[in-house]
């Protein structure tokens, strides 16, 4: 039998070391966000030379030049409107294929699960012109259908594996009582299962709204029309071929990562629950 | 009754809509030319040369930018399988995707108007320029010889060094090191005050490349380097194991900046213009970007140090950017008029002013800002492995590059360098010899 100081004293010593972990692990998460916003309130010529994060005079300016010279008033719309389009797809999209997978007996089940499952180790860029021939013989090029619909595609394949795994662990005897209340199939997804789903649901919406914010490679490769742009490329204007404006490009940064901070702050919870929790159901 | 009333008001609309909607605004109407660029520092340059392009002739011309220059990259390669690409473009990459673009039809061979009126659009343009966008006869390409794009703008890459430190260590800032054992003896200087050396984004493969042709040239000459590439001459000639040797003696000088080889670009460039270097190594777009960093840098730009008497100096350069004229634009003439605006001597001083670049013509240069000026003086010795007629593996100058890196890590020694690109590039003749068969 130890002496109890001993065990105070692991306890301690234990309980310190942990908080010094997480301490280390939250200074290298939030030093280059605090980065972020100490550069974007200093000068072209200071960022090279101050390095400390508070810088000593606020260009608050920055955040007007920013928004003024990258046109993000109209990118913010566009990214908005195509975030909000594409990941209410997903969401249906995957979570009907999901059930689907889960639930129907049907010929070539397996067949198209996996085919969905190969496509997501098929690296994005590798896609992008067959996207791009493929839209434009369906004149969908340079038109905000054609882009939504390449991204709600890009994100079916995880989505709908979160959502499959989710709903195989979900227990039969609460859609038979589904069934018996009079639900027909559709009824059951939509007042069973997708209740059900919410955190998963909350993954599935964060990481693709999250994809679609910060996509600009594709909307570049189908986009003529500079006015469809998604809020991204209004980025590219501070990042010459040899000069980057590092100021407007962070308080641009800032600007952009506002929104998506905001969704994750809302959803937090059940993407902990989602996270956690996993396929604990019911 | 009502339904005459009504008939008056259709058939009024009809013939508005006949009169005013059908009428042919095709004759009136001035064409619209459409470039595709990636060059974000000139958006502001273009629109300027556009407005003043339409209020001259009438003809819009629309830049359209996409930036960065990867996705700009995939953007026109996907336009060229769509077949939506602009009436102008650019092809960035190296000269074996130039020339599948041009053997697929898509880009115009611009001989013919490069020749018209004595030459004249040719005579304009510095030959270095114009090589980057040429094929030869004989080409290792199979491309039909001819002139295929238009420079805007041309670049060298030269070492440069920063006067206030050259005064600090004793050094005359009017009289750089010329020859290589000059240029090592700096390096004990540099150690005694503890300053660092040279500093270049090594980290960037194509960058050490650069040096290393440069001091090939110099030692062996074009012809053996040439040889060398079409597998005539191994890496382990002794003239090899010297260039490779070179960066050991360097390194073993005291003369690089520590952690060179992990180091991009932009993070040389703010280096040097912090006075943290003595020397750099980088292109004449440095100009612009260390106006940016720290406006009151004082640095003068000079040759890299001579290694040997037998042969001449070389640099990298030639064109900047060059701009494709598309060979299934409707509006080919009018392309050409405008590119031949382009390049005119007033509109190549405007790009240089507003973006500090060197103008591709070479009637520009008397009145370009005095440390581009310093750059251009070279380019007549100027090469790039685009004018060489034929390339290397992609695997064989990665080997070589990484080898560079290791002799500087001191994790390898020249001579091991050399014998592993040998393996490579022996390995991959064999494989383009059973390609063939």
């Amino acid at each position: 039998m130890k002496h109890p100081l001993y065990y105070k004293t692991k306890k301690i010593t234990l309980s310190i070391l942990t908080h010094l972990f997480l301490l280390i692990v939250v200074a290298s998460c939030l030093f280059p966000l605090l980065w972020m916003i100490g550069s974007s309130l200093k000068t072209q010529q200071t960022i090279f030379s101050d390095m400390s994060l508070i810088p000593k005079e606020m260009h608050w300016e920055n955040y007007y030049h920013a928004w003024k010279q990258g046109g993000f008033s109209r990118y913010f719309l566009n990214s908005i409107f195509y975030t909000v389009s594409v990941v209410t797809g997903i969401v249906l999209v995957s979570s009907l294929a999901a059930y689907a997978f889960s639930r129907f007996n049907f010929v070539g089940r397996n067949l198209i699960f996996y085919t969905f499952m190969a496509a997501m180790m098929i690296p994005i860029p590798g896609s992008f012109v067959p996207l791009y021939v493929l839209l434009n013989k369906l004149h969908l090029r340079n038109t905000q259908l054609g882009y939504i619909l390449c991204m709600i595609n890009v994100g079916l394949s995880t989505s709908i594996f979160l959502l499959k795994t989710f709903f195989d662990k979900m227990p039969k005897e609460l859609e038979d009582a589904a069934r018996i209340d009079g639900c027909s199939k559709l009824g059951i997804w939509w007042h069973v299962a997708l209740p059900l789903a919410k955190p998963v649901l909350a993954v599935v919406v964060v990481f693709n709204a999250l994809n679609v914010w910060n996509e600009y490679v594709l909307a570049l490769i189908i986009f003529d029309n500079r006015n469809l742009m998604p809020l991204q490329v209004a980025l590219t204007t501070f990042q010459g071929e040899f000069i980057t404006q590092y100021p407007l490009l962070m308080a641009g940064l800032t600007i952009t990562a506002l929104p998506i901070i905001l969704v994750y702050f809302l959803m937090q919870k059940y993407i902990v629950k989602g996270v956690t929790q996993g396929a604990v159901v019911g | 009754m009502l339904n005459i009333k009504y008939q008056k008001y259709i058939l009024s609309f009809i013939f508005c809509f006949l009169f005013f909607g059908c009428s042919s605004k095709k004759e009136f109407a001035k064409p619209t030319i459409t470039v595709w660029h990636w060059m974000t520092d000139r958006k502001d340059a273009f629109q300027e040369l556009s407005r003043r392009y339409e209020e001259k002739t009438g003809v819009k011309v629309n830049f359209e930018l996409y930036a960065p220059s990867d996705a700009y990259t995939q953007k026109v390669r996907a336009a060229a399988q769509g077949n939506t690409l602009p009436d102008i473009f650019g092809i960035l990459g190296e000269m074996r995707d130039f020339a599948s673009f041009i053997k697929a039809g898509y880009v115009e061979d611009l001989t013919p108007y490069m020749e018209e009126n004595q030459a004249e659009w040719k005579e304009r343009f510095f030959k270095k320029a114009l090589e980057v966008n040429e094929f030869g006869p004989d080409n290792a390409y199979g491309v039909k010889p001819g002139i295929y794009g238009v420079p805007i703008d041309i670049m060298t890459i030269q070492m440069l060094y920063n006067k206030r430190l050259f005064k600090e260590l004793g050094l005359n800032p009017e009289n750089p090191p010329q020859d290589f054992s000059e240029f090592l003896n700096i390096g004990k200087r540099i150690r005694e005050k503890g300053l660092q050396g040279l500093v270049s984004g090594w980290a960037e493969l194509w960058m050490i490349d650069c040096l290393a042709n440069n001091f090939a040239f110099n030692i062996m000459g074009k012809d053996k380097v040439i040889k060398t590439i079409k597998g005539e001459i191994p890496y382990t000639d002794p003239d090899w194991i010297k260039v490779l040797t070179l960066f050991k003696e360097i390194k073993e000088a005291g003369l690089l900046y520590d952690g060179i080889v992990t180091m991009v670009n932009k993070t040389a460039e703010q280096i040097f213009a912090n006075e943290r270097a003595v020397f750099a190594f980088n292109g004449s777009w440095c100009v612009n970007v260390y106006r940016g960093m720290n406006p009151n840098l004082d640095y003068a730009v000079m040759l890299p140090p001579k290694v040997s008497e037998k042969f001449p100096r070389s640099i990298w350069g030639g064109a900047g950017s060059s701009f494709m004229v598309n060979a299934n634009s409707k509006l080919k003439k009018e392309v050409i008029r405008f590119l031949k605006w382009l390049t005119d001597k007033e509109q190549q001083i405007f790009l240089s002013e507003a973006t500090f670049n060197l103008p591709a013509n070479k009637e520009s240069l008397t009145q370009i800002h005095p440390r581009l000026a310093e750059f251009a003086d070279d380019i007549e010795i100027t090469t790039h492995p685009r004018i060489w007629g034929v390339s290397e593996f992609p695997r064989v100058i990665e080997a070589f590059d990484k080898g560079i890196q290791a002799i500087i890590i001191g994790e390898k020694t020249p001579e091991e360098v050399a014998r592993e690109i040998q393996e490579i590039k022996e390995k991959e003749l064999a494989k383009k010899r059973s390609q063939k068969e």
